[in-house]
């Protein structure tokens, strides 16, 4: 089977009119034509098969949801060639959408005041869902999710976690090929979330429907992707399985500790901690310290030495005033891309 | 894959029914929502008919001090009134939505709308349909038949037929006026002023184009072409013997400027997605 | 809260007046098009209402010639231009939003606030729309609007209106609290003040009955005030000082009502949460 979403080379420039501050440039903007060129999406390319689950990730303002836009046909490209199944996105909108499905995390696509079950219902008139499978697949999204407890509740009085249930169960109703999921469990609770990452995960593997999810959430990206792409600036930097990207920053998770003596943490202070703590356990030689404002952070690589341990050192080193655990940000992973542990230069071939 | 293969059955199966049908279900749903708000609906009906009243009031002072109006009398200027309203109340039905898209458009929220196979300019004018324009065509049918019970003129089969003709080629005047400044805030940031300043002209439908100059006569009956939204329409009943050959053209101008409002307002549409075609 | 306004620096308050002016300045687009409006606004009116003196043999009707009828109602859409603000539809919005309750989070007193913001906003509209309108009605009409001491008494007058104006949108902004209707509302009061201010029909043409109750209510005082301030060739100190004083007069009821009517409100915010 051929790919079902193909870019070549896409680029996207914006023109943006250069602004100045202050009152006085405020007025001479009224007669400026001063305009500066932005590229948001720098000659990315990508195929993506049938039925992969694709993590994007990238910081904000990266590129990623120009691309996504791209690939949803609603934004046209500077330069580059694409494909979504087998058409070109923005050249047949409607055509493109039948096929598609889309899910923004914090704006519904959903009638806002109606009870949810009737936007299904209309959902089902606009895509032409035969009758059958529109049955097949209420029914499926009843057992998974109990979804028809909801029916009769308007989105509008739904809580963050039904609100995105629903929508994501919206953008697979009409059996799409690809569906595009754009942080989709932003502001969810944790329990939300893995709720979430199972349905999408079941979605994926029953309807093998090709899924993009746009994610800052590394727990997504580990729960649901095989394979990751990362876009940084407009490029893509990154474009492998997750296997690989473990290679890259392994199990890391970070313990921040607030001391209740220290508010800042120079130099020195770290790499004294590492020497203090490296003497009391051997295993935390790839242990780095830093700091992030008043708290001193602890990036912790979980294969080499478990996290308790190191915090129950830490304990006899540091006073204790608070204590966080925290997943390694993108951030920090996309740091460690450019860093390169294990190859030099970022690769861009799966 | 089943996509592939029920595409090709899409095309055909959308039949002329699909858009009727899709848009009877969004705005029932939408009535008994809103029906749920009593109080709102009341207030904003009597917000409506005090407009409606207001007009009224300002032709009834015009007139207290002044005999006519070019030669137009009081129920001949009552009818071109009352026979605005009716051919604005379309628009304020309908095509509501149309005041908000500054703000979808200015927020991204528009976008969502982009992801769904209808078209575009259907989907969004469809979300919303204002009842208190109700109040508004009760008002203006009220005026229209007090003013043609005044004026004399013949009920018959054939005149109602076209005065319904005559009505709903007035209201896509209005209609392809709103449309086409609700469609600038695809391109201006602050459309809201173009709206507000187009929605005031609906104001001077009322008025007898024959108090313009010719170059005033040109523009408002090409330019902002509130002339058809009472004023040629209506010479049929009023000067019968002076109908102006524009008077005929009006369903088909009235055709073009809406189908031209709709191009423009998809153009909007296309460029601030970004799709260029 | 009253005190500490007082002793507040109004500095504060200004930077928010910038802050609106700011918010006009910025576009530019929509700055043209005020104009463009009060341009066109004043062909349909000279059309129609050349039409309606035509069908009368006399000059002057009720007192008003063509040409001042013509003046008036053409100035009073550039002050109802100028005037305009969003002010219900903002209040009404953060009312619904329920982002109202962060209002009495801030040690900053609503009414001036948004006072002051809408200050900036009229101030540019002001010279960027009213003037340029007010210069071309001037040499259309063969200069004959006096520009003496009417025009330094028009400052102050029309400042009062906006405080007028200000003060019934806040009434009526307020008023969003008791109900969802906020296009309603809104309507009501434009429509009762465009028509009972003389801005849509001069004063002149109201039945003299109508026109005496009109004098007493505020809404005139918003529009016929400040135009009669502008335009007329006769007014004297005496009617200078008559003119502002019933705008004086109004101010003081109106801003008293509109805070104490907010006050008032506003527990319904505190015991019901938003």
């Amino acid at each position: 089977m051929g790919a079902v979403i193909e870019l070549e080379n896409i680029t996207k420039v914006f023109r943006v009119l250069n602004r100045h501050a202050g009152l006085r440039g405020t007025f001479t903007d009224l007669f400026s034509r001063d305009y500066k060129n932005l590229v948001a999406v720098d000659h990315v390319s990508m195929s993506i098969e049938e039925g992969e689950m694709v993590g994007y990730l990238g910081p904000n303002g990266a590129g990623k949801s120009t691309t996504i836009k791209i690939m949803t046909g609603i934004l046209e490209p500077t330069e580059g060639k694409l494909l979504v199944n087998g058409r070109v996105p923005y050249a047949n909108r409607t055509l493109n959408a039948q096929n598609i499905g889309v899910v923004f995390g914090q704006r519904s696509q959903l009638w806002w005041s109606l009870p949810v079950i009737e936007s299904f219902r209309i959902l089902k008139e606009m895509y032409c869902i035969p009758d059958k499978v529109y049955k097949n697949n209420m029914e499926m999204f009843d057992e998974l999710v109990g979804v028809s407890e909801l029916y009769n509740k308007p989105v509008r009085q739904m809580s963050l976690g039904q609100r995105t249930l629903c929508d994501i169960l919206a953008s697979f109703l009409h059996d799409p090929s690809v569906v595009f999921l754009d942080e989709p469990t932003i502001g969810l609770d944790v329990s939300m979330k893995s709720k979430i990452r199972e349905l999408i995960s079941v979605l994926n593997r029953e309807k093998k429907t090709t899924v993009v999810l746009t994610t800052h959430d590394m727990g997504d990206v580990e729960a649901l992707c095989r394979r990751i792409m990362i876009i940084d600036h407009g490029k893509l930097i990154y474009d492998n399985n997750i296997q690989q990207l473990k290679q890259f920053f392994g199990s890391y998770r970070t313990l921040k500790i607030l001391s209740a003596g220290n508010v800042s943490f120079s130099e020195a202070d770290l790499a004294k901690y590492g020497r203090q703590l490296l003497a009391l356990c051997p295993e935390t030689r790839n242990v780095v310290f830093g700091s992030d404002e008043e708290w001193l952070t602890v990036l912790v690589p979980e294969d080499e030495i478990s996290l308790i341990k190191v915090l129950d050192h830490m304990q006899t080193l540091i006073p204790f005033k608070d204590v966080r655990i925290e997943e390694i940000t993108t951030e920090s992973v996309i740091r460690k891309i450019y860093e390169g542990n294990c190859d030099a230069k970022p690769t861009l071939e799966a | 894959m089943i996509s592939e293969q029920r595409e090709k059955k899409e095309k055909l199966r959308r039949g002329a029914f699909y858009y009727p049908r899709i848009y009877l279900m969004i705005i029932t749903q939408d009535i008994k929502s809103k029906m749920h708000y009593r109080a709102d609906f009341y207030i904003s009906t009597i917000g409506m008919l005090a407009t409606n009243i207001a007009g009224f009031i300002s032709f009834w002072l015009i007139f207290q001090s002044f005999p006519s109006i070019n030669g137009w009398t009081y129920y001949e200027m009552l009818f071109l009134y009352a026979f605005s309203l009716l051919a604005l109340t379309p628009v304020q039905l309908f095509f509501d939505n149309n005041w908000a898209l500054r703000f979808n458009v200015y927020s991204g929220d528009f976008v969502k709308y982009c992801f769904r196979p209808l078209n575009l300019f259907f989907y969004y004018i469809s979300e919303t349909i204002d009842i208190k324009g109700a109040g508004q065509l009760v008002f203006g049918a009220g005026t229209l038949v007090y003013a043609w019970h005044h004026l004399g003129l013949e009920v018959s089969v054939q005149s109602m037929v076209l005065l319904i003709v005559a009505l709903t080629s007035a209201s896509l005047v209005m209609i392809a006026m709103m449309n086409a400044a609700a469609a600038t805030c695809f391109w201006v940031i602050n459309s809201g002023t173009v709206m507000i300043f187009l929605f005031r002209f609906k104001d001077y439908a009322k008025y007898p184009m024959t108090i313009y100059n010719i170059g005033f006569q040109i523009v408002f009956s090409i330019l902002i072409p509130i002339g058809f939204i009472a004023y040629y329409p209506s010479l049929i009943y009023l000067r019968a013997q002076d109908v102006s050959i524009l008077t005929y053209l009006s369903p088909i101008i009235a055709v073009l400027f809406y189908y031209g409002s709709y191009k423009f307002w998809m153009r909007g549409a296309m460029k601030y997605s970004g799709t260029g075609s | 809260m009253e005190n500490r306004t007082k002793k507040l620096p109004f500095r504060r308050y200004f930077s928010i007046t910038r802050a609106g002016i700011l918010e006009m300045a910025m576009f530019r687009s929509s700055r043209v098009i005020d104009f463009v409006g009060n341009m066109v606004y004043m062909i349909v009116v000279y059309f129609l209402w050349r039409a309606i003196y035509a069908s009368t043999h006399t000059v002057s009707v009720n007192g008003m010639t063509f040409i001042q009828t013509l003046i008036y109602l053409t100035l009073a859409g550039a002050i109802f231009s100028t005037l305009n603000n969003y002010l219900v539809w903002k209040m009404g919005h953060d009312i619904q939003s329920g982002q109202i309750s962060l209002f009495f989070t801030k040690p900053m007193d609503f009414y001036l606030r948004e006072f002051f913001y809408s200050l900036g906003n009229v101030a540019t509209q002001l010279v960027l729309t009213f003037i340029p309108t007010f210069l071309v009605v001037s040499i259309l009409s063969g200069w004959a609007l006096p520009m003496g001491v009417n025009l330094l008494i028009f400052l102050p007058a029309i400042f009062m209106s906006l405080v007028i104006s200000f003060s019934i949108d806040f009434i009526v902004g307020t008023i969003c609290l008791y109900s969802q209707s906020i296009w309603g509302i809104n309507m009501m009061k434009e429509v009762i003040i465009l028509l009972l201010s003389g801005a849509t029909i001069p004063l002149a043409f109201f039945p003299e009955a109508f026109r005496n109750v009109l004098m007493f209510l505020p809404f005139q005082a918003i529009y016929n005030v400040p135009l009669m301030v502008l335009v007329s060739n006769t007014y004297t100190w005496i009617d200078y000082a008559r003119a502002l004083g019933v705008q004086a007069f109004w101010m003081v009821i109106l801003v008293a009502g509109a805070r104490l009517f907010f006050r008032s409100s506003s527990r319904v915010i505190t015991v019901n949460g938003g």
